[in-house]
């Protein structure tokens, strides 16, 4: 029977586990929460209604079935959500309304169990909702909600049949504790399976907390000890109250028999005794012998006149003439005959004052001419007389409902009629008395036909008068109050214990999680959220403490940054001034262009170009970055850059630059800090670059005629980044018009909000891309960093930008001068001219004429060929100067060019053919000619002449 | 090359040195363009100029024709190489050199 309740209870967890896992696996996971509701609430209610047949409970008669319906819409609710509770609450409910008209069910606690299974459904909701986060709660207090239900369950049973507690207690009786056991079961294995399956990934957070908790345990105990204090209390009072109300309903009955055997044997004495006095006063004859016959006839054992002062003058007994009544306490009694207040007078069987060993009864008539008549039996015939009426004097009498009163004779042999007793003697149907230690009129309990009963007694006139009534109906009401105030205490502390949860829940975990919550996110750096719990003193007072305190940090904060950002600005300000910041750097050198820009991130970073003219003809210039970022970097950027310096200035190859810097760098480099560096020095004589890389981006390099191009030759090892290493040097052969851009990775790694790269391919796409305009050094890199600005947008810039530009215009070295035709080409042919003729050592005339001749050839070149590379050489063989201009640009004869007419007037000439002219006159010969795509024109000056 | 101006009652006078080829006509040019509009008298003096080329020819005669307009013109100072030119190119024809 038992075994059908735990395996129904199960019925719950297994229910939980196939949806649970249909809901993982399967496509009901998907479906949407209303309907996913809906679902769980029917399959419980279908299980809240199997739950009530015979299949699953237990019958206790009436067709009432002991079962665990209340279990399946707390597992839905609990379990599941608020909805579905709801809905397997009413399925439950309902089924167990109507199925009782079809005697599926009984009847009697139809009303309670339909209500309690649909409160439940709305219990467990509300509970989800409210108290649990509308999550899983632990399995305890599954289990303790199980029993909850259950308490109410029966409460609602005694509220529905009030007027027949008795049935109702009976139901309660057996239900309550199995009923209690198999839901709380039922409930928590349910909630605990279901949580190792999930492992409690999304149990409750109700009781993580420590305050909670804490408050949850004392809050348990003290509950728990009040019940304790209170149920006992009810249950001691309860018995207290029953036992006297036992026992008064008990002595009143048997009062009531005593009453009446009283009464009997009064009246039967006193008659006898008014009999005997007739006679006597009638009597003339006033003579012992006569009152012996008169005890004779009456048969009793003494007749006694007694005269006005109370003492005996006449009596068939002998020896007690001369005896004063007023001398023994039972015959003093009768001396109120003689203040004539009453005229008759019967005492209660007892023993006598003369002779305290004999139990007599007495009674006592007065007498006409004073004094009294009275009369003694003795037991025998006094029990004889009035047997037949005592033995129905107990009949029809009750005690409550199923107790009786029965009369025994002083053997305790039941005497008295109407019970099935009669004439058993007490102690053979098992009501042992034994009057040495049950005083009379004292309640005691002895078992009788196997149960329990309390029994009272009382002797009366040499009967004992028993009174029995069943305990358990003598302790009835106080059983129903125990278990009645019981339930509602514990309802009452439950919703008590809730009440206060609610409270410190709303009051205090809350609160104390929104300040948590928020310290959260000013400890993780957002100091601009502010704590607003206002919902009692308290909090408010916490709240603003905390905002003040964290503004005052806010404020230091602020302080220090502002100090150490104008530190850093000022720090930056000094590295920038030790780099070369006035453009254009050499303003009289036109056979070279140089520039370089750095912006610097918001951080003092670790970049730096720098350039110098080693001498005349010798410019180096580099590019650097230091690892790292900050004040460390900035330094170490400083020592780097003056130690490459000073090692270029004193006059190494750029590889030796780089082998001895590293050495220098690699002492006390304990920071661990490296710099990769790319550095060039050119040859303007020649236009020989010879370059060294220690790890750094490789440049761009534009050749006069070409395109930009990585220039990719294996790079050495980072400066400072391991003692001994020898660098290269690579040698590169510029033409005037090569550009070579050297950059960062601060370029390269750009990144844009998306944190995509700018990236290499960006930047050569870019510079290839880029107009006449801007070819000039300065705008290339104002370009650049335009793209740049325009790819990173909004995003903040984390390195440094640095970039050099450099690009040769000729080269000018021996006798020889290579150039682009270009806007500075006329001075440089200026400026090699007059080197020429300072070296001729010739009249001054022959200078000029020489001067005039490269200046006229050269601007031809210049403004006309759209040659993109030219050269002017010469040479001097016995007084004889050879000039040789070379250019690639458009097929143009000199030679053939008709004179100008220079008789004209001023306002008739033109200027056009007029340099030609002029060379041709200065010169010895001229020789032109057209080779490999290119104008070769020869001179020959004389140098004597 | 340098250029040394001075003007007095409408004379306007040009000590130029160093040399007048192509590199420096153009600041001749530009010197003339802004200072030539109210003189009526335009004086060159070419004691410190070493010589002078095609392009300096150019701007010596857009001189001219506009002193041939509204003054006169000339040129003092000229030495052998500078003559020479002016010799070979008929500008000493039409120049007025003292």
């Amino acid at each position: 029977m038992v075994f059908t309740l735990i395996l129904t209870a199960l019925y719950n967890a297994i229910l939980a586990v196939l949806i649970y896992i249909a809901e993982k696996k399967t496509a009901f996971g998907r479906i949407g929460y209303k309907k996913k509701q809906i679902i769980i609430g029917i399959l419980f209610g279908a299980m809240a209604a199997f739950a009530s047949t015979r299949f699953a409970g237990v019958d206790i008669g009436d067709g009432t079935i002991m079962n665990v319906r209340d279990a399946a819409p707390l597992c839905a609710g609990l379990i599941f959500g608020a909805p579905a509770a709801i809905i397997a609450g009413i399925i439950g409910g309902l089924y167990r309304y109507i199925s009782a008209f079809f005697g599926l069910t009984g009847t009697y606690t139809q009303l309670a169990c339909s209500i309690s299974t649909a409160l439940a459904g709305f219990i467990a909701a509300a509970l989800r909702k409210f108290m649990f986060d509308d999550k899983k709660p632990g399995w305890i207090y599954g289990v303790a909600i199980g029993m909850l239900m259950e308490i109410i369950h029966m409460l609602m049973i005694f509220f529905t049949n009030a007027n027949d507690p008795g049935t109702a207690f009976n139901f309660v009786k057996i239900c309550s504790l199995p009923m209690m056991l198999c839901n709380g079961f039922s409930v928590g294995a349910a909630v605990l399976v279901i949580s190792l399956l999930g492992k409690d990934r999304d149990a409750a957070q109700f009781g993580k907390r420590h305050i909670s908790r804490t408050f949850q345990t004392w809050l348990l105990i003290c509950i728990v000890v009040a019940y304790v204090l209170t149920s006992t209390y009810t249950y001691m009072l309860q018995s207290q109250m029953s036992n006297t109300e036992t026992e008064t309903v008990i002595k009143t009955s048997i009062d009531d028999v005593d009453q009446d055997i009283h009464d009997t044997s009064d009246e039967n004495l006193l008659e006898k005794t008014n009999l005997i006095k007739s006679e006597y006063s009638a009597s003339s004859d006033k003579s012992a012998a006569f009152l012996q016959s008169l005890a004779d006839k009456y048969n009793v054992a003494e007749i006694h006149i007694v005269d006005d002062n109370g003492i005996i003058v006449n009596t068939n007994v002998p020896r007690y003439i001369g005896f004063d009544m007023a001398s023994g306490e039972q015959s003093a009694e009768f001396l109120v005959l003689l203040d004539g207040t009453q005229k008759s007078f019967a005492q209660e069987y007892r023993p006598q004052s003369y002779d305290s060993s004999v139990a007599y009864k007495y009674a006592g008539v007065t007498l006409q001419e004073g004094g009294f008549l009275q009369v003694g039996y003795d037991a025998t015939e006094f029990r004889a007389d009035i047997d037949s009426t005592v033995k129905k004097i107990a009949t029809n009498r009750h005690i409550g409902e199923n107790g009786c009163i029965v009369i025994c004779d002083d053997e305790w042999n039941i005497v008295s009629e109407g019970t099935d007793y009669t004439g058993y003697n007490l102690a053979s149907i098992g009501i042992r008395i034994d009057p040495e230690n049950n005083a009379e009129n004292t309640i005691f309990s002895t078992d009788f036909n196997g149960k329990p009963h309390l029994v009272e007694y009382e002797y009366a006139e040499g009967y004992y008068i028993v009174g029995v009534i069943g305990e358990e109906e003598a302790l009835f009401m106080r059983d129903v109050s125990v278990y009645l105030s019981s339930f509602m205490e514990v309802l009452i502390f439950a919703a008590l214990f809730i009440l206060v949860y609610f409270l410190i829940k709303k009051l205090i975990i809350d609160n104390l999680t929104e300040v948590n919550r928020v310290l959260s996110k000013i400890t993780n750096g957002n100091l601009d959220v502010t704590v607003d719990v206002r919902d009692n003193e308290e909090f408010a007072s916490l709240s603003d403490d905390i905002n003040s305190t964290v503004n005052t940090l806010k404020r230091y904060i602020s302080e220090a940054e502002a100090r150490i950002d104008a530190e850093l600005e000022f720090a930056k300000q000094i590295q920038y001034s030790a780099l070369p910041s006035v453009f254009p750097p050499y303003p009289n050198r036109k056979e070279f262009d140089i520039y370089a820009q750095m912006n610097t991130a918001k951080e003092v970073g670790g970049d730096f170009y720098d350039f110098y003219m080693l001498d005349d003809s010798t410019i180096a210039f580099l590019i650097a970055d230091v690892s790292g970022k900050g004040i460390p970097a900035a330094m170490f950027m400083m020592k780097a850059k003056t130690i490459i310096k000073d090692l270029a200035e004193s006059g190494m190859g750029v590889d030796d630059i780089f082998t001895q810097a590293n050495a220098k760098l690699c002492e006390n480099n304990d920071a661990g800090m490296f710099v990769t560096a790319w550095m060039a020095i050119v040859d303007l004589k020649t236009g020989i670059m010879s370059v060294a890389n220690a790890g750094h981006n490789p440049p761009v390099i534009k050749r006069a005629n070409g395109k930009f191009d990585y220039e990719k030759q294996r790079a050495g090892f980072v400066l400072a980044g391991m003692e001994g290493i020898k660098y290269r040097k690579t040698e590169i052969q510029l033409s005037p018009g090569d550009q070579i851009y050297l950059y960062t990775d601060g370029v390269t790694e750009a990144t844009d909000k998306d944190d995509k790269l700018y990236g290499e391919e960006r930047l050569i796409n870019l510079l290839n891309s880029l107009g006449k305009n801007d070819m000039e050094v300065k705008s290339l890199c104002e370009a650049v960093k335009r793209d740049i600005d325009r790819f990173v947008g909004d995003a903040p810039q984390f390195d440094d930008i640095t970039m050099v530009s450099f690009r040769l215009n000729f080269i000018k070295g021996g006798n020889k001068l290579s150039f682009i035709p270009g806007k500075d080409a006329g001075a440089a042919v200026s400026d090699f001219a007059q080197q020429l003729t300072s070296k001729l050592d010739v009249l001054p005339k022959i200078s000029s004429k020489v001067s005039i001749a490269i200046d006229e050839i050269a601007s031809n070149i210049i403004n006309y060929s759209k040659a993109k590379t030219a050269h002017i050489s010469y040479s001097i063989e016995a007084n004889r100067l050879n000039l040789m201009f070379e250019d690639d640009g458009e097929p143009y004869n000199p030679l053939e060019k008709e004179d100008p007419d220079i008789t004209l007037s001023a306002e008739e000439r033109q200027i056009g053919g007029l340099g030609i002219f002029m060379v041709k006159k200065m010169t010895e010969s001229m020789d032109y000619k057209y080779e490999n795509n290119k104008n070769i024109l020869k001179l020959v000056m004389a140098l004597n002449s | 090359m340098t250029i040394k101006q001075t003007n007095e009652n409408g004379k306007l006078t040009l000590a130029l040195s160093g040399r007048l080829d192509t590199v420096t006509a153009p600041d001749l040019e530009a010197a003339l363009d802004s200072s030539l509009s109210g003189a009526t008298e335009l004086c060159f003096d070419f004691t410190d100029l070493e010589y002078i080329s095609s392009a300096g020819l150019r701007v010596l005669l857009k001189a001219q024709k506009i002193m041939n307009t509204k003054g006169s013109m000339k040129i003092t100072g000229v030495n052998e190489t500078i003559m020479e030119v002016f010799d070979i190119t008929g500008f000493a024809d039409i120049l007025t050199i003292e």
